[in-house]
């Protein structure tokens, strides 16, 4: 049996993720046998050997876990790792640039936050590394409220948190959310540049899963950047793409297959094409319902007439979505109908192309099918962080 | 392994019911052998197809025309459903085949659900396996909500991961709305809430609830919380063909806690394989699967895991 694999989901990303803990050394020698080329189990068991006082031991796993970091890619994991190993032992300037060395030439991933730890040479990546403190949340915890004074730049490490924007009034207080957003693993926030302006915080930032931070405060920040202007350039380059990764984290959906298939009931009005006749008033529900178009089951009240001349007929549909109070009006034609059998009684399955639909309209039928803005994001976010190769 | 035969006490059987939103990620498999392996450690095993417009397990375990169909009992050609069980090829499993014939059975009605979902209790089985079908029609939610293990399958795919939230999203909604039939004066509450575009910008379940609470009291949201939280489901991210693939239930687990308040759990995933896909095109009995596959290995992992729960 291939325990190896399916133990791996379900345990080692738990260890990763902080849901479970093992604090036996030699239960976790076992798993590094098991999964001996992943970074984040080696940099757990790191803190565990500090933990059990094995500091010989325990710079050697952060150190593992720095090398494997780089071969992935993930530069701030690395550097993270690797800081703890030097808190151990004092590195030397050649490790040191070795280190940076292993940085430039590692294969990145072409995310924001690699550009710019890259983007320093060795003299600028320590100044501004030596300075990053590390923070460790709970799920649920609070990283900075509204109102808070921005004076602290942050990357994500590790897990997920959620960013809730409020529009602000001018006595201070806050009103209504504006929007909310997820930042994961490479994200960063913080509203410290330009450094010449005062911020107050117009977010609550709360943690989704465990999280792992590392922060610079903005004087230190401020510091590295007056001895080293190239660190501004980066960080105002930084500062810039945290405004296109906001835009693109709100707009981003999957808009491909999605379809509902709940049932949603349906008041129909079927133009008859004779001038002067009557619209045909049914009742009827979805069983599968897209932005495109809808298939409807009418109501056991249409039994007269066959199915075939329902086609080519236009309609104007009601929808009442299960989830909203509102009811969509869409305009639409019969583009093929046929005969079933329905609560014991003959009646007509309509497909429907949809023709016309108001914006709004639109917008809450995106929502249905695909889940809100938020939920969306947060699918995208963790895809990201845990899927993307 | 070496096979058993349970001498448990008789009582009712524990239903599995196996569903996950998206057409071709595998549920049929996963029931088969599921199916099989609860029958190799000895469970009296009933495998049930409930993909009521689609059925085709039958298929899977190599029978062409199936001599009875849950139709009959619908029809009431056979009174209970032990007449219309089939048995295979594997000991202690027995197959009761779903029909694609008769489209009326596709949409029965709820009282016609019911009386089924009490058949399954009735049945002389240890467990009962009910494969539903794709999508998320109340048929689908009814069969799975009624289940006593709730087992949600996807695929390592953004679209398969979206409609497996999207099912335990509609299965929430299913249990919100059933719930507030039987008391009439939430259901506008709920819906005024659950509208994405809501002016009180209400946009996770635990923001509904507050909501109920502040606007209803505390008394008409603990039903709504205690309904919620009964809905515990499993997910299982089949044809894995890399690590970080492993990692698509763990999506669908965080984002449905943040936003249903549904307490999932992560069961693992089954590695993708060639073997299946083969013997699915040849209509070869796959508990016949070469029992060295990891996929069938895998399955066997879940099935002891599920048997802790």
């Amino acid at each position: 049996m291939n325990d190896r694999i399916h133990k791996r989901n379900s345990l080692v990303n738990r260890i990763i993720d902080g849901s479970v803990t093992v604090d036996s050394v030699t239960k976790f020698e076992d798993l590094l046998k098991a999964f001996p080329n992943d970074p984040g189990l080696h940099r757990i068991y790191g803190d565990l050997l500090k933990k059990e006082n094995s500091p010989n031991a325990a710079a050697d796993a952060y150190g593992t876990a720095a090398k494997l970091f780089i071969e992935s890619g993930m530069t701030l994991q690395a550097i993270v790792s690797k800081l703890f190993e030097w808190q151990i032992f004092k590195p030397s300037q050649q490790e040191e640039q070795a280190f940076c060395s292993a940085l430039h030439q590692a294969r990145h991933i072409d995310r924001a936050v690699q550009r710019f730890f890259t983007g320093m040479t060795y003299p600028e990546m320590m100044a501004f590394i030596t300075k990053l403190m590390l923070e460790n949340f709970p799920a649920g915890g609070s990283v900075k409220k509204f109102g808070d004074e921005e004076n602290t730049f942050y990357f994500v490490v590790s897990g997920a948190l959620e960013e809730t924007e409020y529009h602000r009034l001018e006595t201070g207080g806050r009103i209504r959310k504006k929007s909310t957003r997820n930042l994961i693993e490479n994200d960063f926030f913080g509203e410290i540049y330009p450094f010449g302006e005062e911020n107050v915080s117009q977010s609550d930032i709360k943690t989704i899963t465990r999280v792992e931070l590392a922060k610079i405060s903005k004087s230190n920040l401020i510091n590295i950047c007056r001895k080293n202007p190239n660190v501004k350039l980066l960080v105002g380059n930084l500062h810039k793409s945290r405004s296109e990764f906001v835009e693109k984290k709100v707009t981003r959906t999957v808009r491909k297959t999605a379809r509902q298939t709940l049932p949603t009931q349906v008041n129909l009005k079927i133009f008859q094409n004779e001038t002067g006749k009557v619209p045909l008033d049914l009742v009827g529900f979805t069983e599968d319902i897209s932005l495109g178009g809808a298939r409807v089951v009418l109501g056991t009240k249409y039994q007269t007439g066959h199915a075939d001349n329902l086609t080519g007929k236009h309609v104007k549909l009601k929808i009442s979505l299960p989830t909203v109070s509102v009811r969509l009006s869409i305009l639409g034609t019969i583009v093929w109908s046929k005969k079933v059998y329905f609560e014991g009684k003959n009646t007509a399955v309509v497909g429907v192309q949809f023709n016309e639909m108001t914006d709004t309209d639109r917008r809450v039928l995106e929502d249905y099918h695909y889940g809100s803005a938020g939920e969306q994001n947060l699918i995208w976010s963790l895809w990201d962080s845990l899927m993307e190769k | 392994m070496r096979e058993e035969q349970d001498t448990e006490m008789e009582s009712a059987p524990i239903i599995w019911a196996i569903g996950g939103g998206k057409g071709g990620v595998g549920k049929s498999v996963l029931s088969t052998i599921l199916s099989f392996w609860l029958a190799r450690m000895g469970k009296r095993t009933v495998l049930i197809d409930v993909d009521l417009g689609g059925a085709n397990l039958h298929t899977l375990m190599g029978i062409k025309n199936p001599p009875r169909t849950l139709n009959d009992f619908i029809t009431r050609k056979f009174k209970s459903l032990e007449d219309i069980c089939i048995d295979t090829e594997a000991k202690n499993l027995r197959l009761i085949s779903g029909s694609s014939e008769v489209l009326s059975l596709a949409n029965p009605h709820f009282s016609q659900k019911v009386k089924l979902i009490n058949h399954f209790s009735m049945l002389d089985a240890d467990y009962v396996v009910i494969d539903l079908g794709a999508g998320t029609s109340f048929n689908v939610l009814d069969f799975f909500l009624a289940a006593h293990e709730k087992i949600i399958v996807l695929t390592p795919e953004p679209t398969s991961i979206q409609n497996a939230y999207i099912f335990v999203r509609n299965a929430v909604y299913r249990r919100l709305s059933r719930l507030c039939s039987k008391s009439p004066s939430l259901q506008p509450l709920v819906k005024i809430a659950m509208d994405p575009k809501n002016e009180f910008k209400i946009r996770t379940v635990k923001e509904l609830l507050q909501f109920i609470q502040e606007s209803g009291g505390k008394d008409a949201a603990e039903p709504l919380e205690k309904g919620i939280g009964e809905i515990r489901p499993v997910v299982i991210t089949n044809m894995v063909k890399s690590n970080k693939e492993k990692n698509a239930g763990r999506i669908v687990q965080i984002v449905s806690e943040k936003y249903l308040m549904i307490q999932s759990t992560d069961l693992g995933s089954v590695s993708y394989d060639r073997q299946i896909f083969a013997m699915v095109s040849d209509m070869s009995p796959l508990i016949r699967l070469d029992q060295s596959s990891h996929a069938f290995a895998n399955i066997y992992d879940v099935a002891t895991k599920l048997l802790k729960d």
